[in-house]
């Protein structure tokens, strides 16, 4: 299994980094380790690499680019059986008080902008949500209904350091269906229920020691266990 | 009867000859008794009550006609332009890696990491593709992002600059000619074949006049399908194929004797009066391809 990655992972691991696997045309089962896989960046393009060298690899390109879109990652996610809350994609303040009514939380759909979110919890708020995250009203937003509260966690290789058996539960359903090794999770929870929210990459300066140990362990193991990497 | 979606954004309807090819499209699926709805984005949770979708807004994996291509795709229904051809043929990075892979005649082209922007480097591109040399952001569409370096210095000034959205660029090969040949390309068969004029003075199909920021278009010359050259044919299906079974406006060069591609693209521009010159049908044939 070859390791590619981005970030300094534990010497034994034995990874390339991305630019020298990105010259290189070695054929072998592939994981790409990247704190940030936008679409057009470097942990793309290493997916793209290893894809078009035939390479099985984690993450692929269809998962890159699906679990960044909001509205396709909730897609999936709920035809996986992963909980979801209702959603709409528009660029209308009226349709998202008329038919999820407020507060709601808001990701941006656009080209420009992939962290975060809003919450809105009256009309002007909205307009402001809507205003910023679609680049006044140029693009379209993903809005859901705000239940409870909600959660972000780092999820590595679907683990999370947080003691909270339903979001782990989600993290690890995410990584099983999307296979990105690191991300931030957004999660709600309401009424003793978790809702997958949204998903994000994660700065390099949000990386801790204890971080890194345990992607370097979730890595040994997956080599330990052989070439079943479930791509 | 067959229910199909057309997703449009506004700026569809900005052009005339746009708007006509979309009412022909709408013509050609009514006369054959299908349903044809204009679907904009904000009705796109309407998109499980169609059988089908056609997208005509720009395609790319970052806009919503990605999000409505996957949404109709997930839930089964038939859809031009599909997800992967939207991810292969909205990077020409990707493109251009599967045109090596699977040996598709192109014209010579290098790929350049972010990391890889200094001296060396750029003197060992200039070694090998000659001056100039043709930059281009891997997003490019309508000429957009494509631009032409003779020099280390704007070399780097464009690099940079693209560089700022993606961290690998394509460097190809400056490849003058009269015109490029569009070929549109329907489930591996041709639908048309034209020529995009380069205007007079420039070198590609859409150029702007030297201190001005209106783009002029060459004009597009409609030829016969049957007169169309074997060798031409050949490139295109095998560029094509690389992509998918799709809707492709493939981007062909003529050089001493041989066909280059220089890329296909998915969602290819449809104007009345231009690509439909010749080829009447192919509004008919994209709609009962939806429709099958």
């Amino acid at each position: 299994m070859l390791v590619v990655s981005n970030i300094d992972l534990k010497d034994d691991l034995n990874a390339l980094k991305p630019s020298q696997f990105l010259e290189s045309s070695i054929k072998d089962t592939t994981i790409n380790i990247n704190n940030d896989y936008r679409y057009l960046k470097t942990g793309y393009y290493v997916s793209l690499h290893a894809e078009v060298l035939g390479n099985n690899v984690i993450p692929s390109c269809e998962n890159i680019i699906d679990s960044s879109r909001t509205p396709i990652l909730l897609l999936r996610a709920a035809r996986a059986k992963i909980p979801t809350l209702p959603f709409l994609v528009t660029d209308s303040v009226k349709k998202i008080i008329a038919e999820l009514k407020l507060p709601v939380v808001v990701f941006a759909v656009n080209p420009f902008i992939y962290e975060g979110y809003q919450v809105a919890k009256n009309k002007s708020a909205l307009y402001r949500a809507l205003k910023s995250l679609g680049m006044n009203y140029k693009f379209t937003v993903c809005a859901q209904p705000l239940m409870g509260k909600i959660f972000t966690v780092k999820s590595f290789l679907g683990k999370s350091q947080l003691e909270d058996e339903q979001i782990s539960a989600i993290t690890e359903k995410v990584y099983e269906l999307f296979k990105i090794p690191i991300c931030k999770v957004h999660v709600q929870k309401t009424e003793g229920k978790a809702f997958l929210c949204g998903l994000e990459p994660l700065k390099e300066n949000e990386l801790s020691k204890s971080d890194l140990e345990l992607i370097s362990k979730e890595i040994m193991l997956i080599s330990q266990q052989g070439e079943h990497i479930g791509v | 009867m067959s229910k199909i979606a057309c997703f449009v954004e506004k700026y569809n309807f900005t052009d005339p000859r746009e708007e006509a090819a979309l009412q022909n499209f709408k013509l050609a699926a009514e006369r054959s008794g299908q349903e044809f709805r204009f679907l904009f984005r904000e009705n796109i949770e309407d998109i499980p009550n169609y059988d089908a979708v056609f997208i005509r807004a720009t395609t790319d994996p970052l806009f919503t006609s990605y999000i409505v291509s996957k949404t109709a795709w997930e839930l089964g229904l038939k859809v031009i332009d599909d997800p992967e051809s939207i991810t292969i043929c909205g990077n020409k990075i990707h493109q251009y890696a599967l045109f090596e892979k699977y040996d598709v005649p192109r014209i010579p082209t290098v790929f350049l990491n972010k990391d890889d922007l200094h001296h060396k480097k750029i003197t060992e591109i200039f070694d090998e593709l000659g001056k100039p040399v043709v930059i281009k952001a891997p997003y490019t569409s309508f000429s957009r992002y494509v631009e032409k370096a003779a020099c280390e210095t704007s070399f780097r000034d464009i690099a940079k600059r693209f560089f700022k959205k993606s961290d690998v660029l394509a460097i190809q090969k400056f490849t003058p000619t009269a015109f490029d040949w569009r070929v549109g390309v329907l489930n591996n068969d041709i639908l048309y074949v034209c020529k995009y004029m380069i205007p007079k003075g420039k070198w590609k199909h859409g150029a702007k006049l030297r201190g001005k920021p209106t783009v002029i278009w060459g004009r597009t010359v409609s030829s016969e399908k049957k007169d169309m050259p074997t060798g031409l044919r050949e490139v295109a299906l095998k560029a094509c194929s690389v992509a998918g079974k799709g809707l492709y406006g493939v981007d062909i060069k003529e050089v001493n004797g041989d066909y280059v591609v220089v890329e296909i693209n998915d969602n290819p521009s449809i104007y009345a009066g231009y690509e439909d010159s010749m080829d009447k049908d192919i509004y008919q044939r994209i709609i009962a391809y939806l429709s099958e």
